[in-house]
């Protein structure tokens, strides 16, 4: 059995080296490391020489738990992964399953789905954008935009009744249809949003202290963003016009009219100025969506993958014995043998796949996220290495970090 | 905790005692600086608490202290896997008395839905828990009555505890 | 035409025995090729100028312990080109016999952590890899947790904390 102690334990806390570096141990617990992230830094003054990361200390076993639970089942576990943004990852998720299954969802589950995504989109902004102030010091817009996601909450809560992980998605439709006045309250929501975005904006976009802190650091190049795996708003701060709802339209996001932000100079102040945009076109694409949101039935009447009303259950024969195959041990859904299948939305942070294997069963064979946020983290000691340790702040927080997803 | 443990001798059980036991306990539970150890989910929720609309400065917890030595409640929010588990014992000894543990959601308290190899089962395996929250997350509210249950355990501590 | 069906035609012109199987699948083109000629075929994906794969989107394994098949492990790369907005999967047999695979870092930069975490939950480990060490869990844990035979719960290391923790009572 072994002990728990990793080869840079010795770093704990802070070592000076014989010549006059120094090691400094930032994490895992720190309030400027966004969970559980550590760094280990050699400093040589307040220039970071040489960086490791080290992560792990949020790994819960998820790809392990997916192999015992049922495809069903495993929806609440998705949520958990970025939990900034619980719905992206349930419709990540059960898109991967429709294609496994080969189904198609209805019209207008498609619509609520773009609806969510988006809403759950700009709810991930505004804490990365809330986050990125308060690292740097600007306490005030992280209280303001946390305000705004009580808001889209409570959105959340009249939806699905849980305000957070809500676990919403089901394989074949959603767990509801939208409740009455639904829509009217969330275009009120969005009636005054863009006006909190602007009061926001006047605080740091031309804030002084704000653009010397951002501009020109962390940048990354083009080809170093692709050869890295980089993806999302990390990507398209370089100059790299790339988005999955538009290159290869999911969810029907081809009848929607967006823009895509695109960044210049690949630093820190365009990843910032990108996110606010993206809030903004998020804002469109749920009012378009609310306008033609068609009419028809949410879910599937499809009796081998989404289980029929609970009305049904209790009086009808046939509906019992359908819930039965589908929920109990050894019966569930029934994808091919030996198949797999690779999935991809444009989640918030960047392109979050899922990579399912099947063997037959109810059960997956396998279950693999493609998680943005490892891929993202793995840029960090080439943005921070010889630079300030303040300018190491200001690169984390705008990565969008989630140890959720970095460690699974 | 010296002090007390020396009052205690002296006074015994008096009406003297019982008259500082309310004045200290009323200082710390209306003060209680809180470390937020959120790793996941639950540290979202907590942060939703510490912010405007659930406000827990209410109920003075106003300065939210990232470093052991100045905090005196600890909030452990989220899962906490066993790579993680040293470091967490490790802050919680650097704490100084009194301190009190809060377990937020409900992987801190049994390990929740991360029944595997690599979640430690309740984190009272490593340190002593005062208030256990229930919830996948917990709402605000739920972790506002929390804080409410350690300040009615707070209020019946003694400082003859210490000498006893 | 399934995504990845060029870039398939291109491999079997070229490298025609290193094909072991295609499935083309919900519209996908998965091919297993043959382990000696990995870096080969993914090397040609990347620079040939028509296909042009310059992202490596997802690595990973996959443990065939229960699917019965021929080989114990198997490598899964997934490729997308910006270029041509294609997209292929390439798989490898590993025997348990011998777990090495070429590491694909000197071509894509983000293999390499993918590779770290693929070795830290399988055990399979990957030449000329810069940095080949434990990333999820900590070093010196026994065993490769996503293995097929490796319990969900663990064998007891969740129970154990290392001295630090046993010496101190309360």
């Amino acid at each position: 059995m072994s002990t728990l102690t990793t080869s840079s334990d010795k770093y704990s806390c802070s070592e000076r080296l014989d010549d006059g570096r120094m090691i400094v141990n930032i994490g895992p617990q720190h309030p400027a490391t966004h969970g559980t992230l550590r760094l280990l830094l050699e400093l040589d003054g307040e220039y970071i020489v040489k960086c490791t990361p080290e992560l792990g200390y949020l790994h819960s076993g998820f790809e392990k738990l997916g192999e015992s639970m049922s495809y069903g089942q495993y929806m609440s576990v998705t949520d958990r992964m970025n939990y900034l943004s619980p719905l992206s990852n349930n419709i990540a998720y059960a898109e991967a399953v429709e294609k496994l299954l080969d189904i198609q969802v209805t019209e207008r589950c498609k619509y609520i789905r773009v609806i969510l995504a988006e809403l759950s989109r700009i709810f991930d902004h505004l804490l990365n954008l809330g986050t990125q102030g308060i690292d740097l010091g600007a306490f005030t817009p992280f209280l303001w935009l946390f305000e705004e996601r009580e808001k889209i909450n409570s959105l959340f809560e009249m939806m699905t009744g849980h305000r957070f992980t809500t676990s919403f998605v089901r394989i074949g439709g959603m767990a509801a249809d939208l409740p009455e006045g639904f829509d009217a309250e969330v275009k009120k929501f969005l009636g005054h949003f863009p006006k909190e975005i602007d009061n926001f904006e006047k605080m740091l976009t031309r804030n002084r202290i704000w653009m010397d802190r951002t501009k020109g650091v962390g940048v990354i190049s083009q080809e170093d963003a692709v050869s890295y795996g980089l993806s999302g708003p990390n990507l398209r701060c370089t100059g790299f016009e790339w988005d999955i709802r538009k290159e290869d339209p999911y969810d029907c996001y081809d009848h929607f009219d967006f823009d895509i932000p695109v960044g210049a100079n690949g630093d820190v102040y365009d990843r910032y100025l990108l996110r606010v945009e993206e809030m903004r076109q998020s804002v469109r694409i749920v009012l378009q969506a609310l306008d033609n949101l068609p009419s028809g039935p949410v879910d599937l009447d499809n009796a081998k993958v989404r289980l029929p009303s609970k009305d049904n259950v209790y009086n009808r024969m046939e509906s019992l014995i359908h819930h039965f195959k589908l929920i109990m041990d050894g019966h569930g859904l029934q994808p091919p043998k030996d198949r797999e299948i690779y999935h991809c939305i444009e989640s918030p942070n960047g392109e979050l796949g899922f990579y399912i294997v099947s063997d037959g069963t109810g059960k997956p064979y396998r279950v693999r996220t493609r998680p943005p946020s490892f891929i993202h983290y793995q840029v960090v000691p080439m943005m921070i290495e010889g630079r300030l340790i303040s300018d190491m702040v200001a690169v984390l927080s705008s990565l969008n970090l989630i140890a959720g997803e970095l460690d699974r | 905790m010296g002090l007390e443990k020396v009052i205690g001798n002296i006074l015994g059980e008096s009406y003297l005692t019982t008259k500082l036991d309310f004045i200290i306990n009323w200082a710390r539970k209306n003060a209680l600086w809180p470390m937020p150890f959120g790793t996941a989910c639950c540290a979202i929720e907590m942060m939703a608490t510490l912010s405007t609309r659930y406000d827990l400065a209410r109920f003075g917890a106003e300065a939210v202290r990232f470093s052991p030595r100045q905090a005196d409640m600890m909030i452990v929010a989220s899962r906490i896997a066993v790579k993680m588990a040293p470091v967490l014992r490790k802050i919680y000894d650097q704490m100084s008395e009194p301190k009190w543990v809060i377990a937020m959601g409900a992987c801190s308290n049994s390990g929740g839905i991360f029944n595997t190899y690599a979640v430690v089962q309740g984190i009272d395996k490593i340190l002593p828990v005062d208030v256990y929250v229930p919830g996948c997350p917990p709402r605000p509210e739920d972790l506002i009555d929390g804080v409410m249950a350690l300040q009615r355990k707070i209020e019946k501590e003694s400082v003859l505890d210490a000498s006893r | 035409m399934p995504q990845g069906e060029t870039a398939l035609k291109k491999i079997k012109d070229k490298f025609n025995d290193s094909i072991l199987a295609v499935v083309t699948f919900r519209n996908e083109t998965q091919a297993l090729v043959k382990k000696k000629d990995l870096y080969p075929i993914m090397q040609f994906l990347r620079d040939e100028q028509e296909l042009f794969f310059n992202c490596l989107v997802n690595l990973t394994a996959v443990d065939r312990l229960e699917l019965s098949d021929t080989h114990r492990f198997e490598m899964v790369y997934h490729l997308h080109s910006y270029r041509t907005n294609d997209r292929i999967c390439i798989k490898t047999p590993v025997d348990e016999n011998d777990l090495t695979v070429k590491s694909m870092t000197s071509l894509w930069k983000t293999a390499n952590w993918q590779e770290r975490e693929v070795y830290d939950l399988y055990g399979i480990t990957f030449e000329d890899h810069p940095d080949m060490r434990r990333i999820l869990l900590w070093e010196g844990y026994d065993g490769y947790p996503l293995r097929k035979d490796y319990p969900l719960r663990g064998r007891g290391e969740r129970e154990k904390f290392n001295e630090y923790l046993d010496n101190i009572k309360r």
